[in-house]
């Protein structure tokens, strides 16, 4: 039931948001500074997981009874183990004892080329979303009595 | 076998759909590590849509000929550091391929039917 197209393209579009979220809280937090002794901020990363099993032989759908659920879902968020960044401000009240403030991992680069690259793949999903919905009424209207 | 334009459509749009959603589930894959893209062979698909009972019999006794007709990787881009091989622009003019084709098959049984139909209303002049 849930293999066709508009569900499948719903799980990738729920999929991406998912992951632009965690890019947006990552950006929030490139700034973040941390008291020394407590736990910098780390960049959240989505991990994705096809859902449950596709290709090999499991996904023909000659069987219409055995066919599998397909698309992808989120299968849990990563912490990047990148190293914090530290910078000497020996005026903040967050520096330690030799001047230095921990900030977080976050790399600003990192998280714009992860959005764009998501942004692709919304946008993929999107155009795929229009183009089944205008076959669906074009062939629709093809039996349309003259 | 011969198969009448109903069945053939018929079997045409069904692989043409079947090829749809395992490129959509492509796309929707497209950033999930270790995913590699699937189609079906579009010949073989309909082959056994068209004649299963042959299809299958071809299956069993030869393994080496090429009529295998489930789900297969398309393993033919690069494949990306997270093992993903998808590849959003092959998929999107897979994509657009595939509709047009599924409707013009649609255009072609319309067309078809309405011959029939045709064929069978009695003659309007009577003789």
């Amino acid at each position: 039931m849930s293999n066709d197209i508009f569900s499948l393209v719903g799980s990738a579009l729920e999929a991406q948001n998912a992951r632009m979220g965690a890019i947006a809280l990552n950006l929030a937090n490139v700034d973040s500074i941390t008291p020394p002794g407590s736990q910098p901020y780390r960049a959240q990363e989505v991990v994705f997981e096809a859902s449950p099993v596709a290709g090999g032989d499991a996904g023909v759908s000659d069987g219409s009874d055995t066919a599998p659920d397909l698309g992808v879902m989120v299968a849990g968020t990563v912490q990047s183990n990148a190293a914090p960044k530290t910078s000497y401000d020996p005026s903040s009240p967050y520096a330690d004892a030799n001047g230095y403030v921990t900030g977080s991992n976050v790399s600003q680069v990192d998280q714009m080329v992860d959005l764009i690259d998501s942004q692709n793949s919304y946008a993929a999903s999107v155009a795929l979303l229009q183009q089944a919905s205008r076959l669906d009424q074009q062939m629709i209207g093809s039996f349309q009595l003259s | 076998m011969q198969v009448g334009f109903l069945d053939f459509y018929g079997g045409v749009l069904d692989v043409r759909d079947q090829r749809s959603t395992l490129i959509a589930n492509n796309i929707a894959n497209a950033d999930t590590p270790g995913y590699k893209a699937v189609d079906v062979p579009f010949a073989a698909a309909l082959q056994a849509q068209l004649q299963p009972d042959e299809a299958n019999a071809a299956d069993n006794t030869d393994d080496t000929n090429n009529t295998d007709n489930s789900v297969q990787y398309r393993a033919s881009t690069t494949v990306g550091l997270n093992g993903n091989d998808v590849s959003l622009d092959a998929e999107r003019i897979e994509a657009s391929q595939n509709g047009e084709a599924m409707l013009g098959a649609t255009t072609f049984l319309h067309q078809s039917t309405n011959d029939l139909v045709m064929a069978l209303r009695p003659n309007p002049n009577g003789i």
